[in-house]
């Protein structure tokens, strides 16, 4: 299905074709009969829900999966893409969300990888041409810098440069702004305008609509493995856009309860500790949300993990009511009235391996209820608790028996979710919680959350996701380098609530 | 708040009716193993006709030796009982993540402190004393496996350089003992004297059982192989019906999952490594007091070592490997029979059994992954039932979608 | 006693330096590429009993004499322990078992196939072969050698295999740092999605690391069985093969670092053998003097372990899952 063509904007001859491009894993077609055409000189955006297709379409270009049907021109020839290499070498290059840098190597180690230039290294050469490349188009980074030490935008920077350096022509960047703050977004915006006049062509794969609308030339929505749509921003809006992507209106907003916020039930005093924590001071009443916002990585996962015990701050108190829980051990403080959803459902949320009734009962096989004294497993409790929660939370699956690894992500969310909050717990902190989820599964997580807002209950939602975060908090904080920077009002503008995540200070916003 | 739904246990219409999931596992493994065993035989055939002679006859001799007859299927057991030991000791701390390889040392610890309390504690009737030694056997082996055990919670020292090093100086301590502290006091007759212990009294060895079966004494078939038995019972309860089980096997799978539930991580591996240390003590009773009656400079080595392989060969199931183990005696019985009758030498046999074990570990790997792929084909069929299917996740944690794909992926990578 | 003495032990030193060392470089090539090798004793076992083989067969059989004989038998102990390493590559490699579980099946596996081959090449016995194997002609190092007061001893009558393990530091160094080979080894041990995205096949780099360990660990229990020990014998590695592995965590998988510690294992070994009449030591009953070596390992192993750091991808299976 050919989209909107030629007028506005150049009218070059299509660069990359791809004509109905099937790609089928056990039991899911990701890619089904997929028609997308890329020109020079533009920014085309991918755009979908999670799941929707985008990321394997364009690993299907670069080579990494093969596909069943369907075929791939470029310039004008029909050609088989095998692997990264036979990609590269026609000029398309890939940068993934989760970045591939060899941490202990220098940028430039790091950009020559696979293209060495003769069996022995000329390391010198390599970082003047590495260097006469960042100039070209304005990337900042230093070429004899070590990769571990550098900020998550500067590694980006360094992924760019790597398919530059290979002369790619067509760089297809996956969710490229999901890590950065609002400054370095609009920076990396000028680094691709920049490649757009020099004819480049930028694949831009992202479910943010705003940064969407800003940045493409041409936008191609994705459903469920097929192409749904093709448009300008001009021609468009992100309401729009929204519902061709999922087929249905979505709900931005929640009705949030009223309800009467009563007093603090979780005091952080200057909490500090390994990693990025350096004084977060913060608090959160009974009845109330308390969203912190901030780019990943600038300290959400160690507040998170000493909140719940698993790590042990260096300085600092927390307290729940009033009692001080800083410091104990993960057992004490869930048995204080604390619960806890994981940023990583796999690392940190469920034993993949373990039945659905042995994941239930985490964090609870100590309870008379569940073992005996002599530590024998009470196993038929167990198994009635898990029929039971997971009829209430609507967790699809055959039986209790299923290993957790069966289970879709929206549904062991739900699991652990009913795990959780089974306990009836003071305080719950919710970190990412809807992260990799469907719309259908973000809805119901939400819904849950405030539920615990309507019975009275105190949460900590921790979030990268500005939408999340405005949909359900009562109050909203900014984290930057481990420090609280700002507190805003639920309705606070974007631009202010950036700042915030800046560290406060005024930013450029270009 | 609940959301109104179809109870779940009502099956969606076009998900077939699936088989529970440890049958599946269960059938999974045992067609592993046979496929594990099948692959052997025939390599090894390849191995027999190098040497000019008939696999099939060679084969059925090593079944005859074994099986053949009462006697031969007694020496099996006798071989079979200390690797049960064993095995279940390595099964039990790899269930949590870690591997003991240091049987080997535990059991010659084991085989000292046992010793002294045989010679010892002599004054005690009869059952009291057998029970009295088996009890400083474990001892022993858990003493010497709680150093290992301490270093990695306290310093994080990996278990496996610290365990074989630990089997090494096992070895001299051994020597040491025999030496020394526990060297003989009645001089052995005969011209070469065996540097040993003394004889332990009669009433603290343990009885043959083989001659209820009509079995010949030589094989010294005992009462440790029920007590073997029982052992795998237990373990086979300690890790899927208690606590200590469940949060060992979290540990083993999902280290991070199990913190976040509150499981002390430290106190779990000490304990399963005391656990380990235990069972691994009892390996060398066999030799030491229903065979031979002392502790000698010749006693029998590699148990710990042959361990792991069994514990492979039965998949780290505490049942399995008493059947692995019973096979593992079958074959190595087979080197009696080698010898009688064949051009082909006796270390065929661990040749053969070395294939084993290769095969074993490599089809199983496949067989995972082949179950894995399945059930995230049936993950991915449930999906598409839900109201917003989610085929696939390209965010965050790695959903069925990249899952599946890892499974897919070209073992060998020719990006040349 | 004391000059002669601690300089015999220091020349001793040396000659398990050598061995360490060796068996050490293969651990590095196979680990710093991704895949942990514990069965480097079993890879050192399999080059005993062909190494001890080969230096017979082209000295005697073939009759190529000195020095080409022994030299032939030491490169093929490395070929044959670079085949039996293959086995280990395959099944982790290919078939992603995991590292560990493998290397415990070479170490066992070792056993057997080297009594196989002994009766095999050696006329029947299983366990060892005879005595007194042709090996290269002992030198002295230059002016070392000459100090007097029996220190000199230390530097004397050494195999020339002791100078080229020692010279080995730079050919490995410089391939690990200064050319491509060695960046895209590296890389595949520390980031193998890195390098895979990049177009460079993982596996062909993982494969030449795990069988150049191979290669190494063959060549060191070669050297041995034919140029120390003189024949070989079931056992003789005793456990050189994980000191190895523990120099190699200590020197935190770096090519020089590891030339200290494997000399100071290699001293630790030479305890026993030479200093038991040494003050202290000559207190503890000889079993205990035995232990020494593997003593010192552990407290070091345990000691300094949180200080090292492996190569970030070595022992997780390829596809970003972990462990068992």
């Amino acid at each position: 299905m050919t989209g909107v063509d030629g007028a506005g904007g150049n009218g070059s001859p299509p660069l990359v074709v791809l004509e109905r491009i099937t790609k089928r894993f056990p039991g899911i077609v990701a890619n089904d009969e997929v028609d997308l055409e890329l020109r020079a000189g533009e920014v085309h955006a991918l755009i979908g829900e999670n799941g929707a297709g985008k990321s394997t379409l364009m690993r299907v270009l670069y080579g990494i999966y093969p596909h069943e049907g369907g075929r791939i021109l470029v310039r004008g020839q029909e050609t088989k893409i095998g692997s990264p290499r036979d990609a590269i070498a026609l000029g398309i290059g890939m940068v993934h969300q989760h970045f591939v840098l060899v941490d202990p190597f220098t940028v430039t180690e790091n950009i020559i990888l696979g293209e060495e230039g003769g069996a022995v290294l000329d390391v010198d050469a390599a970082q003047e041409r590495v260097a006469e490349l960042a100039e070209q188009y304005a990337f900042r980074v230093a070429p004899s810098a070590v990769v571990e030490d550098l900020s998550v935008g500067e590694e980006q920077r360094v992924e760019i440069l790597k398919a530059l350096y290979r002369g790619v022509e067509i760089l297809i960047l996956d969710e490229p702004t999901a890590v950065l703050t609002p400054g370095e977004t609009q920076d990396l915006f000028e680094n691709l305008r920049k490649l757009r006049e020099a004819g480049r062509t930028i694949v831009f794969i992202s479910h943010k609509l705003d940064e969407v609308l800003q940045i493409a030339d041409r936008i191609t929505v994705l459903r469920r493995g097929k192409v749904v749509g093709e448009t300008r921003p001009a021609e468009t809006s992100k309401a729009k856009l929204a519902e061709m992507m999922v087929g249905r209106p979505v709900l931005f907003r929640l009705e949030k309860p009223r309800v009467e916020i009563g007093e603090p039930v979780l005091r952080v005093e200057s909490l500090t500790g390994e990693g990025k924590l350096n004084g977060v001071d913060l608090e959160v009443r009974a009845g109330e949300i308390l969203g912190i916002a901030g780019v990943e990585g600038n300290g959400q996962r160690e507040l998170a993990e000493s909140l719940i015990g698993l790590r042990k701050p260096t300085v600092g108190t927390i307290s729940l009511d009033g009692q001080e829980i800083g410091g104990r051990s993960v057992g004490d403080i869930r048995n204080a009235g604390v619960a806890y959803i994981p940023e990583d459902r796999h690392e940190q949320g469920l034993v993949l391996s373990m039945t659905l009734w042995e994941n239930a009962v985490l964090g609870r096989q100590d309870d008379a209820e569940f073992s005996s004294g002599l530590g024998v497993l009470l196993i038929r409790k167990i198994k009635a608790l898990t029929a039971r929660l997971v009829k209430l939370f609507d967790v699809r699956t055959r039986s209790i028996e299923v290993t957790a690894s069966t289970l879709s992500g929206g549904n062991q969310q739900k699991l652990i979710l009913a795990r959780e909050l089974e306990t009836d717990p003071k305080l719950l902190i919710a970190s990412q919680p809807t992260r990799g989820l469907d719309v259908g599964a973000i809805e119901f997580v939400w819904k849950q959350i405030l539920e615990q807002k309507a019975a009275g209950r105190a949460v900590l939602l921790i979030s990268a996701e500005l939408d999340e975060i405005y949909a359900l908090s009562d109050r909203i904080v900014t984290l930057y380098e481990g420090r609280i920077t700002g507190e805003f009002a639920p309705d606070a503008a974007p631009e202010d609530i950036g700042v915030g995540m800046l560290g406060g200070a005024t930013a450029e916003v270009a | 708040m609940a959301v109104e739904s179809p109870p779940v246990l009502e099956r969606p219409v076009d998900v077939p009716e699936a088989r529970p999931e440890w049958v599946e596992r269960f059938v999974g493994q045992l067609l592993a193993l046979l496929a594990s065993l099948a692959i052997a035989i025939v390599l090894g055939s390849v191995l027999i006709v190098a040497y000019g002679e008939n696999p099939l006859q060679v084969y059925s001799s090593i079944i005859d030796g074994s099986l053949g007859s009462v006697d031969g299927f007694g020496y099996v057991l006798s071989i079979a009982t200390p690797l049960i030991f064993s095995a279940l000791a390595v099964c039990v701390c790899f269930k949590g993540g870690m591997f003991n390889i240091g049987v080997e040392g535990q059991y010659l610890v084991a085989m000292v402190t046992a010793s002294w309390a045989a010679l010892e504690l002599d004054f005690l009737p009869g059952p009291l004393l057998v029970v009295a030694i088996l009890i400083a056997a474990m001892l022993g082996g858990m003493a010497w496996a709680a150093i290992p055990g301490i270093l990695k919670v306290k310093t994080g020292a990996h278990e496996v350089v610290t365990t074989i090093m630990l089997n090494l100086v096992a070895v001299s301590l051994l020597a040491w003992a025999i030496n020394f502290p526990l060297k003989f006091t009645v001089r052995p007759e005969g011209q070469n004297v065996d540097l040993r212990t003394d004889l332990f009294s009669q009433k603290g060895l343990i009885g043959d059982i083989g001659q209820f079966f009509g079995v010949t004494p030589g094989a010294h078939l005992s009462w440790l192989l029920f007590v073997a038995i029982a052992a795998a019972i237990v373990v086979w309860f300690l890790l899927r019906r208690t606590r200590l089980g469940y949060e060992a096997r979290a540990v083993g799978s999902s280290p991070g999952s199990a913190r976040s539930g509150g499981v002390l991580i430290g106190s779990i591996q000490l304990r399963l490594f005391l656990i380990s240390g235990a069972l691994a003590g009892l390996v060398g009773m066999q030799q030491i007091l229903a065979d031979k009656g002392y502790l000698g400079q010749a006693y029998q080595t590699q148990l710990g070592f042959t361990g792991i392989a069994v514990a492979f060969l039965g998949q780290n199931n505490p049942i399995g490997i008493i059947f692995a183990a019973i096979l593992w005696g079958i074959l190595s019985r087979g080197e009696v029979s080698l010898q009688i009758g064949s051009e082909v030498p006796r270390e065929f046999i661990i040749i053969l059994q070395s294939i084993l074990i290769l095969t074993v570990v490599i089809v199983y790997q496949i067989a995972k992954r082949r179950l894995a792929a399945r059930q995230l084909q049936r993950a991915g069929a449930a999906g598409a039932l839900e109201d917003s299917a989610s085929p696939g996740e390209s965010a965050g944690p790695r959903g069925p979608e990249s899952a599946a794909a890892e499974a897919f992926e070209p073992a060998d990578d020719t990006g040349n | 006693m004391p000059f002669t003495d601690i300089a015999v032990a220091i020349q001793i030193s040396l000659i398990y330096f050598t061995i360490i060392y060796l068996t050490g470089l293969g651990g590095l090539f196979s680990e710093r590429s991704g895949i942990v090798n514990i069965g480097l004793e079993g890879l050192m076992v399999i080059g005993t009993v062909t190494g001890a083989f080969g230096a017979r067969f082209f000295t005697d059989t073939l009759e190529l004499g000195l020095p080409w004989g022994p030299v032939l038998g030491l490169l093929f102990g490395a070929l044959c322990g670079a085949v039996f390493a293959g086995v280990h590559a395959v099944a982790t490699i290919s078939f992603r078992v995991d590292h560990i579980v493998s290397g415990v099946v070479i170490n066992l596996a070792a056993i057997g196939v080297a009594r196989f081959l002994s009766q095999m090449f050696f006329d029947g016995q299983s366990t060892q072969s005879d005595p007194g194997g042709p090996h290269l002609t002992e030198i002295d190092i230059p002016g070392l050698s000459s100090i007097g007061g029996g220190v000199g001893r230390a530097f004397q009558n050494l195999s020339p295999i002791v100078f080229v393990a020692a010279l080995m530091v730079i050919p490995v160094w410089y391939v690990l740092n200064r050319t491509r080979w060695g960046l895209r080894l590296r890389s595949c041990g520390e980031n193998p999605e890195a390098t895979r995205s990049l177009g460079v096949s993982v596996p062909l780099y993982r494969y030449q690391g795990v069988m150049l360990s191979g290669a190494f660990a063959g060549m060191s229990g070669a050297f041995l069985a034919s140029e120390i020990i003189g024949n070989w014998r079931e056992g003789q590695t005793l456990g050189l093969g994980f000191i190895s592995l523990a120099a190699l965590i200590l020197s935190n998988w770096n090519p020089i670092r590891l030339m200290f510690f494997a000399w100071l294992f290699g001293f630790t070994v030479a305890i026993p053998l030479r200093l038991d009449e040494a003050p202290v030591i000559n207190l503890l009953p000889p079993q205990f003097i035995n232990m020494i070596p593997y003593f010192v390992t552990i407290v070091a192993i345990a000691g300094f372990v949180g200080r090292v750091r492996p190569p970030a991808a070595a022992g997780k299976a390829y596809e970003g899952g972990g462990g068992t």
